[in-house]
C-alpha cells in the first residue's frame, strides 16, 4: 500500500483542529469563571443591606438592627470567604501563559469589599454583643513573602474548623489599596504575614494551636 | 518556568497527536491491507531453518519445542543454540526434541551471547530462509505459510508477525498486552506501508538468509540485536514487512522488577543502536525510515523531558502543602475531607492532559477493532493502557542511566 501524502496535511488539519477546539474550549472555560466571579462579587457588593442596617439602627435603635444582622451574618461571611476561594482557585486556573488584569482588578474590589463587612462587623460585635470572632490577615506575594502562603493554608484550616464562628479577612498588601493602606497604619504592620486577632496584633507565622489558643479554643 | 513550561507542553502535545493521526489515519485508509492474507503460490516449500538462542530457559523451553513441533510446514528444520545455560536447559531440550529429526541441538558449554548463538545457528542452517525465535516464545503451526509467501518480493529482507502476550495474569501483564498488539503488532503493520519499520522483534521474525549474511550476519556487540539489524536492513535499503496475520506468543516476565531489568535492557539497547546508526536520523537517503526513527526519539526525550519538568512542578508543589502541615498538625484529613470538584477549576492545560488520555484510549479502542481483538476479558489492560506513558518515563530514565553509567547489560 502506497501512503499517500496528503494523509500528511489531513492530520495536520485534524490536529490544529484539536488544538483550538482545546483552545476555545479553555477560552469558554475562563469566561465562565469571569462570570461565576462577577456574579458572586455583585452579590456581595449589593450595600443595600448593609446601608438598611445601619439607618434601622439610627431610628430605632440598636436592638432591631442587631436582630436584623444576626439573621443575615452566617449567610454574609459565607458568600465571602467562599468567593475568596474562588478567586484564587480560578485566578490559578486561568494564568498559564500571562498574568490576567481582570483577576487584580476583582480582586482589589474583592479587598475593598471584605474591608467594609469587616468594619460593619466590628461595629455591629460591639454593639449587639456578638461573640463572633475577627481575623485580619495581611500578606503580600510569595516571592516577597515565603511565609504568606504558610499562613493563609494555617487560617484555612482554623476556617475550615471552626466554620461561621470566626470570620477570616485576607489584605494584599501588594494591591496598594488605599483603605487597606490605612488599616495597616492602624495597626502598625510592619512586616508580613501578620494577623490580627480580636484586634490583637501578631506578626510571623503563626501556627493552628497558637490561633484556636488566641480564639479561646483548644484541640 | 510555568510559561516556558506551558509553551512546552503545548507544541509537544501537538507533535505527538500530529504523530499519532497521522499513523491512525494510515490505518484507518489501508484497513483492507491490514490481513493481506497472502497466497502460497510457491511450487516447492522453499526450505526454512528457525534458530532458537537458549540461556537458562528451564521451565520455559518445552512449551516452545512444544509448539514447533506442531509446526506444519514440511520443509523445515529447528536449530537450538544452548549458549551456555548453567540451569538445565540443555536436559530439557534433549529430553523434549527427541524422535523429531526436523531438531538439531547445538550445546555450546561457552557463554557468548544471542546474537553469536543466532549467528551460529545462521553458520549451520540451510534454509533459504531463516526465523529468529526467543526461546520463552510460542508460534501458531501454519506461521510459514502465511509468512513465507512475502518472500516473492526478492527486495523484502524480513517479515515480522503479530507478537502477542502469553496468558497475561496481572494487572502490569495486562497493560502491556495492550502495548503489545497495538504497538509490537499493529503499528508495525502501519510502519511497514511506508517502510519504517525499526525493531525485527526477538519472539519471532523470519529473514531471507542471502540478505543478512551479506549485511554481515547479528551484531555480536549489541544487546537488541533485533533492533540493530532492522536498522541495518533499511540503511541498505532492502525492505521490513510485517504479517498481521500471523501470531506468535511471548511469556513476559513475572514481576515488575525483572519486567523492568528487561526494558533497561531494551532502551539501553537501542540507544547503543541509535549511537551506532546516528546518521540515518532525518536523512533523506533512507526515506521514510530516516524521519520516523528520528520523530520516534525525539518524541521520546521530549516526552522524558515533559515527564522530569511535570515531576518537578508537581513534586515541588506537594513539597510546599507538606511544609504548609507542619503548621497545622499534620491534619491532612481536614484538607481531603473540604476537598470538592469545581469543572471550572480545569484549567486549559488540564483540558490538554484530558483530552491527551481520551485520545490515547480512543486510539486504543480503535487499534482493538481492527486488529479484531476479543475485548471482553481486556478491560483492565483498556483502563490501564494510559498509564504505559508513565512506565515508559521510567523505563527511559533507568535506561538513560544505565547507559550514562556505562554499565554493560547482559542479554538475559
Amino acid at each position: 500500500m502506497e501512503v499517500k501524502k496528503s494523509i500528511f496535511l489531513i492530520a495536520l488539519l485534524i490536529t490544529a483542529f484539536l488544538l483550538s477546539t482545546i483552545l476555545l474550549l479553555g477560552d469558554f472555560l475562563n469566561n465562565e469563571r469571569k462570570s461565576n466571579v462577577e456574579e458572586r462579587m455583585e452579590i456581595i457588593s449589593d450595600l443595600n443591606d448593609i446601608q438598611t442596617f445601619s439607618l434601622l439602627s439610627d431610628v430605632y435603635g440598636n436592638k432591631l438592627a442587631c436582630l436584623a444582622f444576626k439573621s443575615k451574618l452566617a449567610d454574609w461571611d459565607k458568600t465571602l470567604w467562599n468567593l475568596g476561594l474562588k478567586l484564587e482557585q480560578y485566578r490559578v486556573a486561568t494564568e498559564e501563559f500571562q498574568k490576567d488584569p481582570f483577576y487584580i482588578e476583582q480582586k482589589k474590589k474583592f479587598n475593598e469589599n471584605e474591608l467594609l463587612y469587616m468594619a460593619f462587623l466590628t461595629k455591629a460585635k460591639n454593639e449587639c454583643n456578638l461573640t463572633q470572632n475577627i481575623i485580619s490577615f495581611f500578606y503580600r506575594k510569595s516571592e516577597l513573602c515565603k511565609k504568606c502562603d504558610d499562613q493563609s493554608f494555617v487560617l484555612t484550616d482554623v476556617k475550615r474548623m471552626l466554620e461561621d464562628q470566626v470570620s477570616i479577612f485576607s489584605f494584599d498588601s501588594d494591591l496598594n489599596i488605599t483603605s487597606v493602606q490605612l488599616l495597616e497604619r492602624y495597626y502598625e504592620i510592619d512586616q508580613y504575614p501578620c494577623i490580627v486577632i480580636n484586634e490583637e496584633k501578631f506578626c510571623g507565622i503563626q501556627d493552628r494551636n497558637f490561633i484556636l489558643d488566641k480564639l479561646g479554643y483548644t484541640e | 518556568m510555568n510559561l516556558l513550561y506551558n509553551i512546552f507542553l503545548y507544541s509537544l502535545w501537538f507533535l505527538s497527536t500530529y504523530y499519532v493521526v497521522v499513523l491512525v489515519l494510515i490505518m484507518l485508509v489501508g484497513r483492507k491491507n491490514l490481513y493481506e492474507n497472502r497466497k502460497f503460490d510457491f511450487k516447492k516449500e522453499p526450505r526454512v531453518s528457525v534458530i532458537i538462542p537458549a540461556y537458562n530457559e528451564q521451565g520455559k523451553i518445552k512449551f516452545t519445542i512444544k509448539s514447533l513441533r506442531k509446526v506444519n510446514y514440511k520443509n523445515i528444520e529447528f536449530i537450538i543454540v544452548n549458549d551456555g545455560s548453567k540451569d538445565k536447559t540443555s536436559k530439557e531440550v534433549k529430553e523434549n526434541i527427541k524422535g523429531d529429526p526436523r531438531f538439531l541441538f547445538i550445546d555450546r558449554k561457552e557463554n557468548r551471547g544471542k546474537a553469536a548463538s543466532l549467528n551460529e545457528g545462521i553458520a549451520r542452517a540451510s534454509g533459504e530462509f531463516v526465523a529468529t525465535m526467543d526461546a520463552d516464545s510460542v508460534i501458531e503451526p501454519g506461521i510459514f505459510y502465511k509468512t513465507v509467501p512475502y518472500f516473492s518480493d526478492e527486495k523484502i529482507a524480513a517479515v515480522t508477525v503479530s507478537v502477542l502476550v502469553k496468558d497475561p495474569k496481572s494487572f502490569i501483564h495486562k497493560i502491556f498486552e495492550m502495548e503489545y498488539i497495538i504497538g509490537l503488532s499493529l503499528y508495525l503493520k502501519v510502519f511497514s506501508f511506508f517502510n519504517g519499520i525499526f525493531v525485527t522483534p526477538g519472539p519471532f521474525s523470519i529473514y531471507r538468509k542471502s540478505i543478512i549474511q551479506n549485511i554481515g550476519g547479528f551484531d555480536e556487540k549489541n544487546i537488541t540485536e533485533d533492533m540493530e539489524i532492522a536498522y541495518r536492513i533499511q540503511k541498505n535499503h532492502y525492505k521490513i514487512v510485517n504479517c498481521l496475520e500471523a501470531k506468535a506468543y511471548t511469556i513476559l516476565p513475572p514481576t515488575f522488577r525483572k519486567i523492568t531489568v528487561q526494558r533497561r535492557r531494551w532502551y539501553s539497547g537501542a540507544l547503543h543502536t541509535l549511537s551506532k546508526h546516528r546518521n540515518v536520523l532525518a536523512n533523506k537517503k533512507y526515506g521514510a525510515f530516516g524521519f520516523v526513527a528520528f520523530l520516534n526519539y525525539l518524541l521520546i526525550f521530549l516526552g522524558l523531558l515533559l515527564f522530569l519538568s511535570t515531576i518537578y512542578l508537581f513534586g515541588s508543589n506537594l513539597l510546599k502543602d507538606l511544609l504548609h502541615l507542619q503548621y497545622s498538625n499534620l491534619d491532612l484529613w481536614l484538607r481531603l475531607k473540604s476537598m470538592e470538584f469545581d469543572i471550572l477549576t480545569m484549567s486549559r492545560a488540564a483540558v490538554l492532559g484530558f483530552v491527551s488520555i481520551s485520545f490515547t484510549v480512543f486510539g486504543l479502542i480503535v487499534g482493538l477493532i481492527m486488529t479484531r481483538t476479543d475485548v471482553r476479558n481486556k478491560k483492565l489492560g483498556i483502563l490501564g493502557y494510559p498509564f504505559l506513558f508513565f512506565l515508559y518515563q521510567y523505563f527511559w530514565l533507568v535506561s538513560i542511566i544505565n547507559v550514562i553509567g556505562g554499565k554493560g547489560i547482559k542479554w538475559r
